[in-house]
């Protein structure tokens, strides 16, 4: 990145959570969550639903303030940045949301063009050929023209996959990236999310998934929340010791093998 | 009866806290607004997009409103006018009525009902599908790209609307005039110059212009700030239109205050 890389110490960790809590008016739904993210990284968030991941990615992008402790992200704590610095960490993150989020009032050309637009000093033929290029590399060459409201469900997947990792972030959280999609969408999200964090050495990701057979594709390491609180982290190898929970979601049978 | 007393009291006080937030909420925005303009620095497509929204879309109910508020305001004035045949004073109780009170009323009214409504759907659209979240995390501040210019291009529409709408009001009183008391359109306009009209009209002009400011305000308000999905959406719409309908009646009361006064 790195405009936003700062100075400070953080012990190799591009992104931080310590102590992290957020409560809504219903009560906690993030306690106590510790997290690093170190470069390069691929960490697997799973969980049930409506168990925190989501609004722990949201908390992590600095789009939710905590209510406990602290997100830092290249050293800085993002809650006492000003919103110019918080900024600037931001140009580092990529989000794909799990609902799209695409802007509907712009094609998926725009759409895709638009981080790159904002930063000012792109020209714009560059811009429209990188944008061309990868709108290719995900099979969605002949789309550039359409608007979101034209697409499947699975293309708009992709073009927000696009959209966030056309600036190669440093960071880049993926918020249930294959839901609602069938098994082959899915696949080929998987796939693209691979290549994608293959092209950019050293860029860590967070995937927010259920989808644990396609995860181990790519995971290297897992957190697993349960009620707002981590309780597991680890590779696969150490699920086999962890609560029957943990062993449950990894679908694995009592003596340690993957079912 | 302590009971009741203190569900009664808990109640107004509730009421007074939403109403404290929502306006306290209106005017940080309003600051937000402000500080976002300097350095200037606007998104020429989102600004061009809603000037073409927000001017051209409302011009035809900008005309339509202007020309019955013209022949409405003569209508009005036609017994008086026939039982006295002071057809001279026509032009000034036009240019009084229409110049500095309904046509700014009525125009506002309906630019709230149209743009401020269409405003804080399209906003709250926006968050609750994320993309206002999408914004943020490609470090993008929805203050200076989405309200800001929704701010300017209302602040400078409705003024340039009102000064439209008044020469069709005229136009509508002329042709209303000649039609039911046959009174020719040059006495009209005579009486309107004579009535040093140039106040009132000015007066109409600064009123839509505030009016252009807090139909702006209020609407990307109650926009950004809505929860639950799309009954939420519902919800801000609302309160959006009525908030905006009430701002518009106080914002008149002031500034007809005082210019009074002044």
């Amino acid at each position: 990145m790195s405009a936003a890389a700062a100075p400070g110490a953080h012990d190799g960790a591009v992104l931080r959570a310590e102590g992290l809590g957020k409560r809504f008016a219903g009560g906690w739904v993030l306690e106590g969550v510790d997290l690093a993210l170190h470069p390069g990284e691929i960490v697997g968030l799973v969980g049930q639903g409506g168990h925190g991941k989501s609004v722990l990615l949201k908390c992590l992008a600095g789009l939710l303030a905590p209510d406990a402790g602290r997100v830092v992200a290249f050293g800085e704590d993002l809650a006492t940045l000003s919103s110019v610095r918080l900024a600037k960490v931001r140009e580092a993150y990529g989000y794909v949301f799990q609902n799209y989020a695409l802007f509907d009032f712009m094609t998926v050309a725009d759409n895709v063009a638009f981080p790159l637009r904002q930063r000012g000093d792109a020209d714009e033929r560059a811009v429209k050929a990188l944008v061309r290029e990868r709108l290719a590399e995900v099979g969605l060459a002949a789309a550039v023209g359409l608007y979101p409201r034209e697409l499947s469900g699975g293309m708009k997947k992709r073009v927000g996959l696009v959209r966030a990792t056309v600036t190669d972030p440093d960071v880049i959280l993926y918020d249930d990236p294959s839901a609602g999609l069938d098994p082959v969408t899915s696949s080929k999200i998987f796939e693209l999310i691979a290549r994608m964090q293959e092209r950019r050495a050293g860029s860590a990701a967070i995937v927010v998934s259920h989808d644990i057979d396609r995860m181990r594709a790519i995971c290297a390491r897992y957190v697993m929340l349960e009620r707002g609180r981590v309780v597991f982290e680890g590779g696969e190898e150490d699920v086999a010791g962890a609560p029957r929970a943990v062993s449950d979601f990894f679908d694995l049978d009592g003596a340690g093998v993957l079912a | 009866m302590i009971r009741a007393l203190d569900a009664t009291f808990g109640a107004v006080g509730r009421g007074y806290l939403a109403l404290a937030r929502t306006v306290g909420g209106i005017v940080v925005l309003f600051g937000r607004i402000l500080r976002a303009m300097v350095p200037p620095r606007f998104d020429r497509d989102e600004t061009w997009r809603n000037l073409y929204d927000v001017g051209v879309k409302s011009f035809p109910i900008v005309v339509v409103t202007a020309l019955f508020v013209g022949a409405i305001m003569v209508i009005q004035s036609a017994f008086y006018v026939k039982r006295t045949g002071a057809t001279g004073l026509l032009g000034y109780g036009v240019g009084f009525s229409v110049f500095a009170e309904i046509g700014p009323i009525l125009i506002g009214l309906m630019f709230s009902g149209r743009v401020g409504a269409n405003t804080t759907a399209q906003l709250g659209t926006m968050v609750v599908t994320e993309q206002v979240d999408a914004l943020r995390t490609l470090a993008i501040d929805p203050i200076r790209y989405l309200v800001v210019p929704r701010f300017v291009t209302m602040l400078l529409m409705m003024t340039l609307l009102m000064v439209l709408g008044d020469a069709f009001a005229v136009l509508g009183a002329a042709g209303t005039a000649d039609a039911m008391l046959g009174v020719d359109w040059r006495v009209l306009v005579q009486g309107l110059l004579e009535a040093h009209f140039l106040d009132e009209f000015f007066m109409g002009v600064v009123k839509a212009s505030c009016f252009g400011v807090s139909i702006s305000v209020i609407s990307c308000f109650y926009g950004l700030n809505v929860r639950g999905g799309a009954v939420g959406v519902g919800r801000a719409v609302n309160a959006s239109v009525v908030a905006n309908a009430a701002a518009i009646f106080v914002l008149d009361f002031v500034i007809g205050t005082l210019y009074t006064v002044m």
